[in-house]
């Protein structure tokens, strides 16, 4: 691996940090214990008398349920009991829609009530002594379905024929129109107009290392339910609980220890907690539930599925791209469980990289038979940014332009920086063309030619591709107010906690729900370089306990936020925490405040360094030997912060507003070969370039580059969730949803740039999530290792080899996707 | 997944066309039927062991005959359910006389829903390739068998 650090300042932005510990790549303080598989998940959690759930699942895309029998199940020895649909609509109300019309006439249970959407769906849980009796148990419940007609395609859903939600009485969740900046004079002015009948972006997930599960417990005494889990998100897990369980939210207490991954898959496990919550109360006893890993692929959380339709480019004849229209088809599957937010949340990146002022997106969503979507790494933004490099792409071939010059000359520029797009966000900072350049660099673009002849003769089609991406983070979940203006959602915010105790410990408490991203680590860089000690001296608390960590409303681990909200809280408590241990110094040394430093784990004097107090003498005062301080100085050293950014409220006319405040850029490129008989394609040069402003710890960093590298090869070459036309998902199991092996990994080439956010706490941008850039670079590559052999358009963000294969053979009939009408 | 071919069968039409409308006789075709029982003369429960990777899927099969023209024409539903997998098959065959012979074209609709239908992709259609041959084969030796009988 060849790391490349260019000069950590691309732009003239001020960051007002100081480095310390925060900038270096301190060893992680989670990997002990993991790595010594002394980690606790949920699933290590025990408690006496636990019983173990298992889902009976349909077998069926779309059926009504004629009836159900439990009564074989219950006769089984050991078996606890049982619970279906007609008892969860009995007992809970439906989760509540975030749509307006039609969508919001969605009811959507726990477990099926009357009629099943997906192949998987729950349609009742059975509760046994053992994990296997469950499973076993639950094989005797003897469902009646009469099937129905299935809908998998989201153009055949917006007909109606086959209406999945009769409440609704359509299949789309929400319809509306974007419009920013006058697109049809950008056309109508244009030299050239590229229009593209028909882009899809396809349906595939994160699989995290840990499914999903919980161990649900009920105090009967209290009325309050315990729920140790690995939920990513739970306080608004609990704002989808609490209601439907007819409950207040300090019933439900969410606790998390380690959790093994989670990418967005993780935010919409309440219809399965909301079982278990009932089932722990009908049964008086604990209940767990860990998800097969089959289960996890075919009704868990897909990543959303988008078709572009009839995409216009506006393209002068320099080849500057002044704007583009598209209708944006959004399969989310049989339930918006978190949707429509993904309608939205595309709109933080609005114009991608590019300095595009006009533009119009026609957006509807659609429900499908297939599993419901949920936020998957790169959440809507991926599908968008997608469409965004394949325009440029298309764009230059078409017009003869090259690629690399048209992405400079379109790219929103280093000095343009902080960028309004055209719907109001502001493009914090960076610089694409320097990113651009370097990603180049790593992959020797300038003997690119050479290396095409040379595979040539090896009969192979080299490419060159690249990928411009953006991790928009720190969500303003005021843009939910741009889909339903009646939501009282605004804002966002997080919370943390740093107190010094008698002892002299630093204990930090998160309000996220960290799920394999170091938070431990990087918050103790933080509050080390604040309070004066070093990372080792700072113990942040594992996990998260909804009862005893800060949270707040929005708290979580999502949306690329917590290098602002998250580290911005922490920061925040630990200012409170320094302040007030300098005054109590001074108090006690009898010198002013600005006399007393903090380092080396003490207070001392600035000009004696003789004179001081270690950290456990000023936790040691305040809680245990305090009579001697003034009646007006009550000092805690225990502070709680709450980071609130600030986003100004959304203009709901104009669908306008900050909808994110920062922009990590990654540039990636990569040089692919394709068999010309076979179609395999195999990537031979790779690089990422990453811009997350200052990077708090650089190793992290590079972590997460890799793992959404990976993520985004996989989706690109291998994975993907396909369904039959009777809704069977048929890659259900990592034989057939081939997630890449280390062998199927380039070598990956990384560099950085540091453009500071002039608008985070600490100048560093939420970037784990990387926008999807392998998916956009592989595309790109393809497309140019196709170019002498036909001239395919990549069409499809899949592209296995038999496809590939297809658009070797047939390139004409992706060519007809597109045409050019120059003026 | 549809499954069809032709096949000729060494006894004349009625011959062939008594052993395929007899349940009995039919029941002896099917791979791994652990019971056969018959509701009248349209409707037939089988229990049956299929044959797939380890243990076999145990399946409860209710047949139902939905058209018939004695000697040339029939056509049949069949409906599975068993742990993890709903089968959802309707099949025809149509026999014509071949001299001494019967030439049989036959047809299958086979539809298996459910985790079984959805890791079984890759496996199924050999294994449905395995099983026509296998119930053809048998065929095979019950008309012949059917045959020397009434000669």
């Amino acid at each position: 691996m060849t790391t490349t650090t260019a000069p950590t300042t691309a732009t003239e932005q001020a960051t007002t940090l100081q480095k310390g510990y925060v900038g270096q790549s301190v060893p992680r303080k989670e990997d002990r214990r993991l790595v010594q598989g002394q980690g606790t998940f949920f699933d290590d959690v025990r408690r006496h008398g636990m019983g173990y759930v298992h889902f009976v699942r349909s077998p069926y895309a779309h059926a009504r349920i004629v009836s159900i029998d439990v009564s074989e199940a219950l006769a089984l020895e050991g078996v606890y009991g049982t619970i279906t649909g007609d008892e969860v609509a009995i007992h809970t109300d439906p989760f509540f829609e975030m749509s307006v019309e039609p969508g919001s006439r969605i009811k959507d249970y726990a477990l099926a009530v009357g009629k099943v959407r997906h192949m998987g769906e729950p349609v009742a849980a059975v509760c046994a002594a053992t994990r296997e009796l469950a499973r076993d148990a639950a094989d005797l419940v003897q469902v009646e379905y009469e099937p129905l007609d299935v809908v998998v395609d989201g153009e055949e859903a917006l007909k109606d024929e086959v209406v999945l939600h009769d409440d609704a009485g359509s299949n789309v969740v929400w319809q509306g129109v974007f419009d920013w900046g006058d697109v049809d004079q950008a056309l109508a002015e244009a030299d050239h107009v590229v229009k593209i009948k028909k882009l899809h972006f396809h349906r595939f997930s994160s699989t995290p290392l840990e499914c999903a599960g919980a161990l649900v417990e009920y105090d009967k005494g209290t009325g309050e339910w315990t729920i140790h889990c690995n939920h990513q998100m739970p306080g608004v897990g609990a704002i989808w609980m609490a209601p439907a369980l007819r409950t207040g939210i300090d019933r439900l207490r969410f606790v998390t220890q380690d959790i093994g991954g989670a990418f967005g898959n993780k935010i919409c496990l309440h219809p399965q907690f909301v079982v278990l919550c009932l089932l722990a109360r009908k049964l008086g006893r604990p209940v767990q539930w860990t998800e097969w890993r089959t289960d996890q692929h075919t009704a868990n959380a897909h990543g959303n599925e988008r078709t572009f339709l009839d995409v216009e480019v506006a393209v002068r004849s320099d080849g500057t791209m002044t704007g583009f229209k598209v209708k944006a088809l959004d399969d989310c599957g049989a339930f918006p469980r978190y949707e429509p937010l993904g309608c939205i949340i595309w709109a933080q990146v609005t114009p991608g990289c590019y300095a595009w002022r006009n533009i119009r997106v026609d957006f509807t969503q659609v429900c499908t038979n297939k599993s419901p979507v949920s936020p998957n790494r790169g959440y809507s933004r991926m599908q968008h940014l997608w469409l965004t490099e394949r325009i440029v792409d298309i764009v230059a071939a078409e017009l003869g332009l090259d690629p690399v010059e048209v992405r400079k000359k379109n790219y929103v520029k280093a000095e343009q920086m902080p960028y309004e797009t055209p719907n109001g966000c502001v493009y914090d900072s960076g610089d694409y063309a320097r990113c651009l350049d370097l990603a180049l660099e790593l992959i020797g673009h300038d003997t690119i030619e050479e290396r095409r002849a040379e595979a040539k003769g090896r009969g192979k089609l080299l490419g060159l591709g690249i990928g411009s991406t953006l991790d928009s983070g720190t969500n303003n979940f005021g843009q939910s107010q741009l889909l339903n203006p009646e939501l009282q959602f605004s804002g966002n915010n997080e919370a943390a906690t740093v107190k010094l105790d008698i002892f002299g410990e630093v204990v930090v408490t998160l309000g996220t729900v960290p799920q394999g991203q170091g938070h431990e680590t990087t918050a103790a860089q933080v509050v080390a370089d604040i309070i004066g000690c070093t990372p080792d001296q700072v113990n942040v608390r594992r996990g998260h306990d909804t009862w005893f960590n800060s949270s707040a409303g929005f708290s979580g681990t999502y949306a690329s936020q917590f290098a602002f909200t998250g580290l911005g809280a922490v920061k925040g408590a630990a200012e409170l925490l320094r302040d007030e241990m300098i005054k109590l110094a001074s108090i006690v040394f009898g010198v002013p405040e600005d006399a007393v430093e903090l380092a080396d784990a003490q207070a001392r004097l600035k000009e004696n360094h003789e004179a001081a107090i270690p950290f456990m003498g000023l936790g040691a005062i305040v809680n245990a030997n305090n009579a001697f301080l003034p009646p007006d100085f009550n000092p805690t050293l225990n502070h709680r912060y709450v980071c609130r950014p600030i986003f100004g409220v959304v203009d709901k006319e104009a669908k306008k507003g900050k909808l994110t405040l920062t922009y990590a850029t990654q540039i990636h490129a990569c040089v692919v070969e394709i068999d010309e008989e076979t179609g395999e394609v195999e990537i031979v040069d790779y690089a990422a370039v990453d811009d997350c402003g200052i990077r708090i710890n650089p190793q992290i960093v590079e972590g997460q580059v890799h793992g959404a590298t990976a993520h985004a090869i996989g989706a690109v070459l291998h994975e993907t969730f396909a369904y039959d036309e009777d809704g069977t998902l048929l890659t259900s199991n990592f034989y057939d949803y081939h997630v890449p092996h280390a062998l199927d990994m380039p070598t990956l080439k990384t560099g950085a740039i540091e453009s500071p956010s002039p608008v985070a706490p600490l100048g560093a941008k939420g970037m784990g999530e990387g926008g999807g850039g392998g998916i956009h670079c592989v595309c790109s590559a393809i497309q140019d290792a196709l170019r002498p052999a036909g001239g395919a358009i990549v069409y499809d963000s899949h592209n296995p080899n038999h496809r590939v294969w297809e658009m070797l053979r047939d390139p004409e009939a992706t060519r007809a996707n597109v045409e050019v009408v120059s003026k | 997944m549809r499954v069809e071919g032709t096949k000729e069968l060494d006894a004349p039409r009625a011959v062939v066309w008594t052993v395929l409308n007899d349940p009995a006789q039919m029941a002896a075709l099917m791979p791994g039927v652990e019971s056969f029982q018959v509701s009248d003369e349209r409707h037939w429960q089988a229990k049956v062991k299929i044959p797939l990777g380890l243990g076999g899927l145990k399946m409860t099969i209710d047949f139902e005959k939905l058209e018939e023209t004695p000697p040339e024409f029939a056509s049949l539903q069949a409906k599975g359910t068993g742990v993890g997998a709903l089968l959802n098959m309707t099949t025809e065959f149509r026999l014509s006389e071949a001299g001494e012979k019967t030439s049989m074209a036959w047809a299958a609709d086979v539809r298996i829903a459910g985790p079984v239908g959805s890791m079984g992709q890759r496996v199924l259609q050999p294994i449905v390739n395995q099983q026509v041959g296998n119930v053809l084969g048998a065929l095979d030796a019950q008309v012949q068998k059917a045959k020397a009988a009434g000669s």
